[in-house]
């Protein structure tokens, strides 16, 4: 966590496209909450005919409102506020970087407890509570 | 019912591996959760190459969503969760860093 799953119309984005965005992602989680640089996943979905979004956060599936969609999933437990300005700050660069206006843009951040999560073989901590070490770490290819 | 969702990356788990892990993750569950926890259902999107990325890198890593009864304890959770993840790499080769896997109560709402 966090999960960040971008849905995007079949062909719209470049390879070097979705690997700028991929990291302004990580630029904004991270300069915002102060979570783990490796923590940040982005992937990029593909909608074809017929592409349903699961909740992976919550139940059902998400209904994407416009053609490019932010659905992510993050450890509960910062404030509100917190969590628009990110998602505020990933949609702005999202559009510049796809190159789209920002209408066609949109998302949403769920959320669940950090305990709920097992990654590196450990169970998440709190945002906040980061032992030391999970910094020391280059950002992992995989 | 137990329900995973599974984001796989492209050449990281081959498809024949699906049915050994879905019967892996199920029998763990039925062992920490009980016979409460009912069938599990399994669904699968692979992410293409170039497509999934972790810290701006390209991926290798799984991320394996799962759903289970409300009223799961901490510990049990956890040693839920481990067990799951322990199945997942000896069966895929894959590292403990290649996986984030999660249990969330079924009525959460996100």
């Amino acid at each position: 966590m966090p999960v960040y799953r971008c849905v995007i119309p079949e062909g719209s984005l470049t390879y070097d496209q979705r690997a700028e965005i991929a990291t302004a992602f990580t630029d904004v989680h991270c300069g915002l909450s102060a979570a783990p640089r490796n923590f940040v996943q982005v992937v990029f979905l593909e909608a074809t005919a017929g592409f349903e979004l699961p909740d992976t956060h919550g139940s059902g599936t998400i209904k994407a409102d416009t053609p490019y969609f932010v659905a992510g999933g993050n450890r509960g437990g910062r404030p509100p506020e917190l969590k628009a300005k990110i998602l505020a700050g990933l949609l702005k660069r999202f559009s510049a970087i796809a190159g789209v206006p920002t209408n066609q843009v949109s998302g949403r951040i769920s959320e669940a407890p950090a305990s709920w999560t097992m990654e590196a073989g450990k169970v998440l901590p709190e945002p906040g509570e980061e032992p030391a070490e999970w910094y020391e770490h280059a950002a992992v290819s995989g | 019912m137990v329900k995973f969702d599974c984001i796989v990356q492209e050449g990281c788990v081959d498809e024949t591996l699906r049915p050994k892990l879905a019967t892996a993750l199920e029998n763990v569950c039925l062992d920490v959760l009980g016979a409460t926890a009912g069938p599990a259902e399994f669904s699968w999107v692979v992410v293409k190459k170039g497509f999934g990325f972790r810290g701006g890198e390209p991926s290798n890593t799984s991320l394996v969503r799962g759903r289970i009864p409300d009223g799961c304890d901490r510990d049990t959770r956890e040693r839920l969760l481990k067990s799951m993840a322990d199945e997942w790499c000896r069966l895929t080769g894959a590292t403990a860093h290649d996986l984030v896997i999660s249990a969330r109560d079924e009525s959460w709402a996100g």
